[in-house]
């Protein structure tokens, strides 16, 4: 009788640790930043570092560059993970290249950044190239993309170390999968399209949405490579805040924490949205493959 | 037949696509950290040269914060073992209420921004003593590295296979004993892809050691911020292949411990 209560219980008691880490840290963290954003200068109304930081020009610049950041980096990132990963698995039967999707794992990000830096400077490698084939005549014509209003840099670098995340994300999905369904489909005469939407897409969908959001989220709020590779106007968020958090003997402090606290709203509701999303899909899918 | 050269050349053209993307740039990095005049627009360096490797370990301050570097990475790695694997193996192995309310829950910490808690936790950290030390610091490195741990040893404990457990059992070893000997060695690929990847992690914190260790604790990457943006190129290379080189080391390290245990174990 104990030891079956005790079994009952054991599940938890293996989880408690990380839980209490992860409520601390986490839990504590965004609720002391929500009682800092929320104090109020005298003679001001409530909510005011809110209303402040939404009627901030720099504030929606910033928001407006990173969107754009994270999105173009994020879909470029699946959309070739995904296609590398579909061609990989049918090319290389045995998984002995999964070390070669690591391999750049192993890479910072900022080194990534470093990289990038290196090639597409004007100074960098690429723009000798092109001056010695002969298509730019001196290093004022070459294009700039590092450190440069559309952080171009900022996303080659993402797009650089995302496509691997990726392709590790989806490569236990193509393994699990039957690839048998796909020549049921293609001898009734499903075109390549249908093949992958029938086949693949229910099983990849679920997946791609989860990576869609943490890389997402991620790139939002990741202060490393954009401090590198950014541009002093517009600032990245998490740099535009990171400069608030310290500025002027810490006056601007409630304004960095309310602009990471409404980050931080935003993130969560879409992950609630997207995980419930995804794991509807999946059961509805698992149900139908059953009845099959 | 020609199906099959097909699939070895297209084989071939992956591979090359990778060592284009992946491995040239990581070698043109460190032959920039060891030549000399190489400007602008030549396309190789005119000349071999140590000097960036001297003045990168002349440095006074490098060494202690290679130090600061390799410690709390190894820390940040054996607590995310202390705590992940308990919370994997329950995840994977038991049925209980309020499973998928807690697997979310422990995620959390990659799907809210990292800043935002660094930023909130500022305060009480410097209240309880946390902030410019090292113990604070390892706490922090937590956060964005626990989930990914958890659930690559999640994943690694799906596909195990249960049996061997059983069998371990039914043979009358005891729990411990099955975990150590049996579920461990097994689980070995797991094991390295998670520590590998909490240590590249800890290793790439800028902000979140800026914030928390105050400045005062000095790990690679707060020398190498100020350091990007001076002019010698040479030793921002030279500093670069340092990081690269770092969890190359470790995984060398970390298979040396693996082997060894696994010698141990097969010692009757």
């Amino acid at each position: 009788m104990f030891s079956n209560k005790a079994h009952k219980f054991r599940p938890y008691l293996f989880l408690l640790p990380g839980l209490i880490i992860v409520a601390c840290l986490v839990g504590y963290g965004l609720f002391s930043a929500i009682v800092e954003s929320l104090s109020t200068p005298e003679n001001e109304g409530d909510f005011y570092y809110y209303i402040e930081l939404w009627q901030n020009n720099t504030f929606l610049q910033a928001l407006g560059i990173s969107i754009w950041v994270a999105a173009v980096s994020t879909v470029i990132s699946i959309l070739v993970g995904l296609y590398l990963t579909r061609t990989m698995v049918r090319l290389f039967r045995k998984d002995h290249w999964k070390f070669l999707a690591w391999l750049p794992m192993l890479i910072p990000h900022f080194v990534a950044a470093y990289l990038v830096f290196l090639l597409f400077s004007p100074s960098g490698w690429v723009s000798s190239m092109f001056y010695q084939l002969g298509w730019i005549g001196s290093i004022g014509e070459f294009p700039v993309m590092v450190n440069d209003p559309f952080y171009l840099g900022v996303i080659f670098t993402y797009i650089w170390k995302e496509i691997p995340f990726v392709i590790l994300m989806l490569l236990p999905v193509y393994q699990e999968m039957d690839l048998r369904y796909e020549d049921v489909s293609r001898t009734l005469g499903g075109s390549k399209w249908t093949v992958f939407k029938t086949v693949e897409f229910p099983w990849v969908w679920p997946v791609s949405i989860e990576v869609f959001l943490i890389l997402f989220v991620f790139i939002l709020g990741a202060f490393e490579v954009p401090a590198l590779l950014g541009v002093t106007y517009p600032k990245m968020l998490p740099v535009l805040a990171y400069d608030w958090f310290y500025q002027a003997a810490w006056v601007n402090r409630p304004l960095a924490q309310a602009m990471m606290v409404c980050l931080s709203i935003v993130s969560l509701f879409a992950a609630i949205l997207i995980l419930t999303f995804s794991r509807r899909w999946r059961k509805k899918w698992t149900v139908r493959r059953e009845e099959i | 037949m020609n199906e099959n050269r097909k699939r070895v050349l297209l084989q071939g053209l992956f591979l090359l696509l990778f060592a284009i993307m992946f491995v040239i740039p990581i070698f043109f990095m460190f032959a920039k950290s060891i030549s000399f005049g190489w400007q602008w627009p030549n396309l190789s360096p005119s000349g071999i040269d140590i000097r960036a490797w001297e003045v990168a370990f002349r440095d006074p301050r490098i060494y202690q914060s290679l130090i600061n570097t390799v410690v709390i990475g190894g820390a940040v790695v054996i607590f995310n073992f202390l705590i992940a694997t308990p919370a994997a193996y329950s995840l994977s192995r038991y049925e209980f209420k309020g499973k998928t309310m807690i697997e979310s829950l422990l995620i959390l910490p990659i799907l809210v921004p990292v800043l935002a808690v660094a930023m909130g936790l500022h305060i009480p950290m410097i209240r309880l003593g946390l902030t410019d030390n090292l113990s604070g610091v390892i706490l922090i490195h937590l956060l964005p590295t626990l989930p990914y741990a958890i659930r690559v040893l999640k994943a690694g404990f799906d596909r195990l296979n249960n049996d061997w457990e059983e069998q371990g059992a039914v043979l009358g070893a005891r729990r411990a004993t099955v975990f150590w000997t049996v579920i461990i060695p097994l689980m070995a690929p797991s094991i390295r892809s998670a520590a590998l990847l909490v240590f590249v992690i800890s290793l790439s914190q800028y902000v979140l050691t800026a914030i928390i260790g105050g400045g005062r604790v000095s790990t690679l990457p707060m020398i190498y911020y100020p350091f990007f943006s001076s002019a010698d190129e040479a030793v921002i290379a030279s500093f670069t292949v340092m990081f690269a080189l770092l969890p190359v080391l470790f995984l060398i390290l970390f298979e040396t411990v693996c082997r060894s245990y696994l010698k141990i174990l097969k010692k009757p």
